[in-house]
């Protein structure tokens, strides 16, 4: 059995009367590459800075790196890297001055710094800017240094916050490619959140949390097979009207705009042909396809109750 | 891990960023030379002259002080203000406790504020503002490391029990400007009323200003000699700056200090 790099109990933290987050448990191996997912508000984040020590569980206990996030918070900062949706770099400074500083925080020697600098900005592809001004940088390559800033000491755990929020696809792409790279070099654990679930499918496990509490968590592709064969979705001038008159056939179903959408957890489609005759005009379209990542986030978000066993 | 390379990885950015904001450099010469031309001529004519000492000359410490105090005070208090500071959001992460963020931003405070104060001291004598024989080099020193170190004190406490100030202009009109007119830098506080010497007296950094008059206008008879003695100065500066900057490492370990910093990060409010 491989070592926990990250392992929380009964993680709970409270702000005044609200329950940010309510009784997380989590068992993260070494090496792995793990996703947090959930709406706003759901209490990743939160979970994230506690693990990171920047805030303090109001009640239950947590290990990262082998050490405990309460009894030992320098100890695991020294483990972990953190990268968060803001940049935690100087503009005033160069790129190699930045790094420069953030290495030397974690006792790093100037050599030391240089030498694994140089060889992460190739790694991106941007040697040439290590004297560049941090301020002359584009938004990818600035997030690219934020993500170089917080591996150069190599840490066991990175923590990736939306590494990729506010990026144009083809830079998500290539930042994505740059942490795989990170990845395969430093075999480090990756917890990551991200609002992009495409990008999570890439993760070996995601948990995806709601008000706080776990609600399910599992491979991406075990998780994506649980909610059955087909999503079926149907648009109507009157979903509210839809959902009532389908739900004795298909289930409950979530209302996205002017759409209705269902689980259709067998293979065999012909009831939703039949279906579809007998709403009739109240369906204008309907459409079976494959379930993603993104039904399951829709259907933790509703709050509804997956089928099939929890993994 | 030793604290030796984070404490001169802050100290050698400090410098950096001291050398590109060249208007804040100027500005920090400037300020002190309007003090010295323009009120200096003005009180200068009102108070005439004291012991062989002009007005201006009287002034030099005050405004060597001065310079001291805005720079130190700037550069301490801007630590826990600027949120989109990316060095204090590398401070936060790092691995070691946050009351070490209280220590290397003092530390670098004091950095600056001396350098800038060097860099006055050049332009005061080339401009005749010094009397070079009555200059204690010894206490001019430890004037140049004590005075920035008790200013930086005063802007950790006032970061670490004041919630509001969050902006230069609340600065500048609540802490720096009562620090600087509530001393003895621009009138002798003997001549003060009663009250304003009272608050005068129980600002810590009346005694720097004292000890430069120590360093600077040794000899110096009269009203415009210094007020305290050597050993009262370095006692009260030496014991507010350990006092402050162990009270203000105490509010910054608790929980939630940093919370500004932490929340702009995450880009929203922690969700």
């Amino acid at each position: 059995m491989t070592a926990c790099a990250i392992e929380a109990q009964g993680l709970q933290r409270r702000y005044g009367e609200v329950v940010a987050v309510d009784g997380l448990d989590l068992e993260i191996a070494e090496g792995e590459f793990f996703g947090l997912l959930g709406p706003n508000g759901s209490g990743k984040t939160t979970t994230i800075h506690m693990l990171a020590t920047l805030v303090r569980p109001s009640a239950g206990s947590a290990r990262v790196a082998g050490f405990d996030v309460r009894a030992d918070a320098v100890g695991v900062r020294g483990r972990i890297g953190l990268v968060f949706q803001e940049s935690a770099l100087d503009r005033t400074l160069s790129v190699a001055e930045n790094l420069r500083f953030a290495g030397r925080l974690y006792g790093l020697t100037g050599g030391e710094i240089e030498r694994r600098a140089k060889a992460l900005l190739e790694l991106f592809g941007i040697a040439d800017k290590f004297h560049a001004p941090t301020g002359s940088l584009s938004g990818g390559q600035r997030r690219a240094l934020d993500i170089i800033r917080g591996v150069i000491h190599e840490p066991r755990v990175l923590f990736l916050d939306e590494p990729t929020i506010g990026l144009d696809i083809p830079v998500r792409r290539r930042i994505w490619r740059f942490i795989e790279g990170l990845r395969q070099r430093n075999r480090m654990t990756v917890l990551l959140t991200t609002h992009y679930l495409e990008e999570a499918d890439a993760c070996e496990r995601v948990a995806f949390i709601r008000k706080g509490r776990l609600v399910t968590q599992g491979a991406p592709r075990a998780l994506v097979e649980n909610l059955g064969r087909h999503v079926v979705e149907f648009e109507s001038a009157d979903v509210e009207a839809l959902l009532a008159q389908a739900q004795p056939t298909l289930g409950r179903g979530l209302k996205e705009g002017n759409t209705a959408l269902f689980l259709h957890p067998h293979e065999d489609t012909a009831p939703l042909a039949r279906l579809q005759e007998e709403l009739g005009d109240l369906a204008t379209a309907m459409r079976v396809r494959r379930p993603n990542l993104n039904d399951v986030f829709l259907w933790v978000h509703a709050g509804a109750d997956l089928p099939g066993p929890r993994p | 891990m030793s604290m030796m390379r984070p404490i001169l990885a802050v100290l050698q950015r400090e410098v950096l960023k001291l050398g590109r904001q060249r208007t804040r450099l100027i500005a920090s010469m400037v300020r002190p030379m309007i003090w010295l031309l323009v009120i200096g001529s003005g009180f200068g004519a009102v108070l005439g002259s004291a012991g062989g000492l002009s007005y201006q000359q009287f002034l030099a410490p005050g405004v060597l002080g001065m310079t001291m105090l805005f720079g130190a005070m700037l550069s301490a208090l801007t630590m826990v203000y600027d949120k989109e500071s990316g060095v204090m959001r590398m401070l936060v992460i790092a691995p070691f406790a946050h009351y070490w963020i209280v220590i290397v931003k003092t530390l670098s405070a004091v950095v600056s504020a001396l350098l800038q104060a060097l860099m006055l001291l050049v332009l005061l004598a080339l401009l005749g503002y010094l009397r070079f024989a009555a200059i204690d080099i010894p206490l001019l020193v430890l004037g140049l490391l004590l005075v920035p170190a008790a200013c930086a004190g005063i802007g950790m406490l006032a970061a670490a029990f004041t919630k509001t100030l969050d902006n230069f202009a609340a600065l500048m009109n609540f802490v720096i400007f009562p620090v600087f007119f509530l001393s003895g830098s621009l009138y002798p506080i003997t001549q003060l009323p009663q009250w304003l010497r009272i608050v005068a007296t129980l600002n810590p950094y009346t005694y720097g200003v004292d000890l430069l008059k120590h360093a600077l206008l040794t000899g110096v008879e009269g009203r415009f000699a210094p007020e305290f003695s050597l050993g009262l100065d370095v006692t009260v500066l030496v014991g507010f700056t350990i006092a402050a900057v162990t009270l203000a490492c105490v509010r910054f370990s608790g929980e939630a200090a940093f919370d500004s910093v932490i929340r702009v990060l995450t880009g929203k409010k922690a969700g």
